[in-house]
Parts: C-alpha cells; structure tokens; sequence
C-alpha cells in the first residue's frame, strides 16, 4: 500500500514538475475577454490588408511607400495560421496565403546564405534601401515558416518551411566567432554588431543551435552576456535598452516557462523587466501626462521624434511621454491584470485616436499631443501571437515546443535537464 | 590727383567713428533682421512642408531605415545645434534630423561667408562716405589754424569726391579778399609819404565793417 502510495505521488511528482506552470492567476472579464479577440482580429487584419497578393511579402508599415519587412512576414504568416484556424479567413484561403509566401521566401525573395534582406521589395523580393541580411528578421520570418509547418503537417506549407530553414547557413553567420553576427552587406561584408548580450535574440540563437543542418555549437547559447539589474526590487536579466519587446519576442514562440537557464527562467525576468518597465514609467507620471498605473508600455516605436528605442530600467531607460499599447498588449502573459487594465483604459479614453481599422496603433504622446498615424507589422504581429497564446490555450507555444529544432535545442542546451533538477529541489 | 590722395584712412577719428556708427549700425541691424528674417523664414517654411506632407515618403522610408539600426544600436542623445532653433523640427525623426542639420550648416556655411562680404562692403562704404565728409571738415579746420596763426594765403583744398566743394570755393573767395586786403594794407604801410598811405588805408579799411564799428 505504501509503495503504490509512493509510486502514485512520485508520478504525481514528474506530471506537475515538468508540465508548464499556468499563466498567471487572472481571470479576464467577459467584457475584457471580448474586447481582448476583438483585438486579435482586428490587429489580424493587418496581414491580410498590407501583405502583397502575389507574393505574400508583409510592408513594414502601414504608411505609403514602405518596404516589406522579412520579419513581418514571418508574423504575417503565423498570422495566417492563427487567422485559418480561428475562423477569420477561410482555411483554404489561409493555406493557399501561407503558400504563396513561403514559396516567395523560397525560390524570389534575395538572401545571402539563406539569410534574407531586412528590407525587400513587396512586389519582386528584391533587397531594398541597402538593408542587410538580418540574422534576427530571418529568425523571426524561419520562426513564423515552422509554426505555419505545425499547423499543415506532411503538407507543401511544412515542406517549404523545412526548406526555408535548413537552408540557412547560421554558422556561417558566426563570422568565426563565439556569436551569431547581427548581419551582412554585401558592401561592408559582416556587421560589427553581433548578438552577444540578453535582448530578443533567444528565438535566433534557439533556432540556430537547433538547425540540422548548418548548426552553431551549443555553447553560443551559453556564451551570451546576461547583464543583471535591479529597479525598484525587480531583479531583472536586461536589455540595453530596456524595451519591453526585447522581452517579448521570443517568447512568442517559445514557453520559457519551464525552461531554467542556468538558474534564471526567462519568463519570470520577462515579467519582471514588464513590472520594473510600468513602475519606471509611473515614476514620471508627475512630469507626462501619459504616464500612469493604467497607461504604461516602454518600447521601441514610433514617436514624436521617430523610431526610438524607448525603454524602461534596469537598461538605456529612454522616455519622452511616448507609449507603445502594442508592448502593454504584448506583456499580457507576463502581466495579465496590469496589461488587461491598460488595454481597457486605452480603449476606452483614445479610441478615437488610436485605435483604427487594424487595432491599436503603434504609439502616442500626450503631452505632446502627438498619436501614430500608422500600424508596425512586427508590433502588429508580437500582439496577435501573445493574444493568442493568451486567450487560445497557450497554442502557438503548444506547437512550436513540439518542433524537432526546439526539442534539439533544448536537450543541447541542457535547459529541460536544469528544469527538471530545479523541480525536484 | 596724386598729391591729394590721403594717405590715411582716418583723418578725423572721433567724427568719422562717430560717422560710421550712425550709419553702421543701422544699417547693420536693418541687415540682419532682414538677413535673418528671411533666412528663418524660408527655412521654417521648408521645415514645416516637411512635417506636414506626405509627399516626401521615400525621405521618411530611408530616415526609418537609419533609425531602426540606430534604435538597435543606440547613439548618444543629441546636443543643441542650430536646428533647435526651429520649432518645427520637434516632430522630425533623428534620422531627418541629422538630413537637415547637414543642409542647415551647409547653407550656414554659405552664408557665412557672403555675410562676412556684406560686413566688409558696409566697413569700406561707410570709411568711404565719412571720409568724404570728413576730409573737408579737416582742411577746414587747418585752414581756421593757419589763419589764426596769421597766415592768410591758407586755401582750402578737396579731392574731386569730397563733399563741400561750394563752401571751400566761397570760403578760398573769402579768404582771397582777406588776403589782398591785408597785403594791400601791408604794402601801403611800407610807402614814404605817409599821410598819403593813411588815406589809402582809410579808404581800403572804410569797406571793412568790425566791431570797432560802433
């Protein structure tokens, strides 16, 4: 009897141990969860409208005469999937999207080495404005391939996405080095930048270390810099920057909330970095208008001033009064009830302003009464995934933790192992 | 000509400094509240045109292309330059910025130079002018010396370009007389038959009104 008791409670043991932890306890309203999929829908949207019907290639932005970005086509086509398996658009119409990109992305769009052009012409997947071949754009735009793989398997749509993937050459990337380079030109040849310290680069080096067939060693995982701050007691592994999407984007593919990184569970620091972020902003409450306990969200946007790299502490701490309401959405789950109260508050006091045909848009200023004219593809798709996961059962990570790559990924890295150890004690 | 060329500029110094700041500065501010009238003018308009339209998308596209690496990378935040001059530049990226902080130094640098110019015409023009004015009003006065000293063969004389040519003629008409009068005087005084040279003296001086004239 005792042994079958402690059979019963080891079992019990390893189920909850290595099953996820759940989101935070916070429990939306049914009002709040209506206008949650509203948003959803509506920041979907923005893929179907900006993306090229022939070629699939999403525009960066919203306004006339933006390029496509290779990141935001990456989001465009897990927003495909997403759309396709909601029931916004037709999963034939989904598939056949999902499709035509991938094959754009395959056989038209200019790469070097399998790595694409930031920047590419909507129309020919041509490079444009002498962008780089981005190691980060082409994690994100792989990333979006292998998700839309998991919702078609054994079909076109996982064969290209495969492709796509084992063509990309990431050691080569590492330029001999012990980090993956940040890009290449082929003006100036490999970057002087490469992705050495915390910030989004988790999804490129998770997918670099998971490849088959150009793999980096396990270590460039381990070798990046993880820079540790503190604000107002929130003990936080940082971005230079401190923008809160430096904190979002892989985890919009990856549940990190099981993973234990020599010690730090990034989902954790994510939630912590978003709650030092809020308090950072309400800290100048008295000097912008915009600033407050329901009216928060330090990241990279457009401004009054142009694109900046606005941010909280720990990290370059950059404020002018400028909110990104696609960075409140995007921590919602990190911050559930601190995002969902933002997100009501914005919605109910700018709507008029700032929320349009494609959801929010990407920022505003009060005090200098400035509001964004325009939608971001990569802010529009870091919203619709961390939506989804939240209101969707957790499905975008439920797929993309079960790819080959990530499985490989982690079993190399040593971060399930870790889990498990850290479980136990 | 040549031996009445000057050869220094400043004759009178007090009078021709006094000269050219009434006309130097005067012209000099009338200058540049148009200079700079104009100059803010143009610039807030071009600025302001940029702002507001749309037209100028590629402008925006490759600024945003700068700023996404920049927001990557970040740089070290701004100091005051001449743009911050312009009110219509707060709503400008840093990228755009940057694009018309060059062309402002740029035309900065034009205009630098051509100012320079205009300041040195307008420091010549006006040594020039009160040179002109000047210049007379020193003969005049030496001649006033000399003939205080009792020298009355003092003329005056000015260059073809001064001022006062009518004055210094009636006043050499003046002085002639005086100096004949006075010679005729002086000559009679040196005549053997003096009763006879008094009453020449008499007649000459009876022409002559004085304060002796009651």
């Amino acid at each position: 009897m005792l042994k079958r008791l402690i059979c019963f409670l080891s079992v019990l043991f390893i189920v909850f141990s290595f099953s996820p932890s759940p989101l935070p306890a916070f429990e939306p309203s049914p009002e709040d969860r209506v206008l949650l999929n509203k948003i959803e829908k509506d920041t979907f949207q923005y893929f179907t409208r900006f993306s090229d019907k022939i070629t699939g290639l999403t525009k960066d932005s919203s306004r006339t005469g933006s390029p496509s970005s290779v990141a935001a086509t990456g989001f465009a086509i897990a927003a495909y999937a997403i759309g396709g398996s909601r029931g916004w658009i037709a999963q034939d119409y989904a598939y056949a999207r999902i499709l035509t990109t991938l094959q754009t992305l395959r056989h038209k769009a200019a790469h070097k080495q399998g790595f694409f052009y930031h920047f590419l012409d909507v129309r020919t997947g041509n490079r444009v404005w002498g962008s780089e071949a981005s190691s980060i754009d082409t994690a994100l735009a792989v990333a979006g391939a292998l998700l839309a793989a998991r919702y078609y398997p054994g079909t076109e749509v996982e064969k290209l996405a495969r492709e796509i993937y084992g063509r990309v050459r990431w050691k080569w990337m590492m330029n001999n080095s012990d980090f993956i380079c940040m890009g290449w030109t082929p003006e100036s040849k490999f970057l002087p930048y490469y992705w050495d310290s915390y910030n989004e680069l988790m999804i490129l080096v998770a997918l670099a270390v998971g490849s088959s067939t150009s793999p980096v060693p396990p270590k460039t995982w381990e070798r990046w810099l993880r820079p540790e701050g503190n604000y107002n007691n929130h003990r936080v592994i940082y971005a230079s920057t401190g923008s809160l999407f430096t904190y979002q984007f892989s985890h919009a593919y990856i549940d990190f909330r099981k993973l234990d990184d020599q010690g730090i569970n990034f989902f954790e620091n994510s939630r912590e970095a978003t709650l030092a972020n809020r308090e950072y902003s309400m800290s100048f409450s008295s000097q912008c208008k915009g600033y407050s306990e329901s009216s928060w969200g330090l990241s990279a946007s457009v401004g009054p001033g142009g694109y900046k790299a606005y941010g909280g502490k720990p990290g370059g701490g950059l404020q002018d009064g400028t909110i990104a309401p696609y960075a409140t959405l995007s921590s919602i789950v990190f911050t559930p009830e601190f995002s969902i109260k933002a997100i009501r508050f914005f919605y109910d006091n700018y709507q008029k302003e700032l929320y349009g045909n494609f959801g929010f848009k990407d920022a505003f200023n009060l005090d200098k009464q400035w509001w964004a004219s325009e939608y971001l593809g990569i802010d529009q798709g870091i919203t619709l995934l961390m939506l989804e996961n939240y209101l969707n059962g957790e499905v975008v990570w439920k797929k993309f933790m079960e790819l080959p790559a990530i499985k490989k990924w982690i079993g190399l890295t040593g971060l399930e192992r870790r889990s498990a150890s850290t479980a136990k004690n | 000509m040549v031996q009445n060329r000057r050869k220094h500029f400043f004759i009178n110094k007090p009078l021709q400094i006094r000269f050219m700041i009434a006309v130097i500065v005067p012209l000099f501010l009338i200058n540049l509240v148009a200079l700079a009238g104009v100059y803010f003018g143009i610039w807030s308009k071009v600025l302001e045109t940029f702002s507001n339209e749309q037209t100028l998308n590629d402008l925006v596209t490759a600024s945003r292309m700068v700023e996404y690496e920049q927001a990557r990378h970040p740089v070290a935040s701004q100091n005051f330059s001449s743009l911050s001059f312009f009110m219509q530049t707060e709503k400008l990226s840093q990228r755009q910025r940057e694009v018309f902080k060059g062309i402002l130094n740029e035309t900065n640098r034009s205009l630098l130079w051509k100012f320079s110019l205009l300041l040195f015409f307008l420091g010549w023009g006006t040594i020039f002018i009160s040179h002109k004015v000047a210049g007379p009003f020193f003969r005049f006065s030496k001649a006033f010396h000399e003939i205080e000293k009792g020298n009355y063969r003092s003329r005056v004389t000015l260059r073809k370009l001064d001022e006062g040519h009518p004055v210094a003629q009636e006043f050499n008409e003046a002085m002639k007389k005086t100096d004949h009068l006075l010679s005729d005087l002086k000559t009679l005084t040196l005549e053997k038959d003096a009763p006879q040279a008094v009453a020449k003296i008499k007649e000459k001086l009876s022409t002559v009104q004085t304060s002796a004239d009651a």
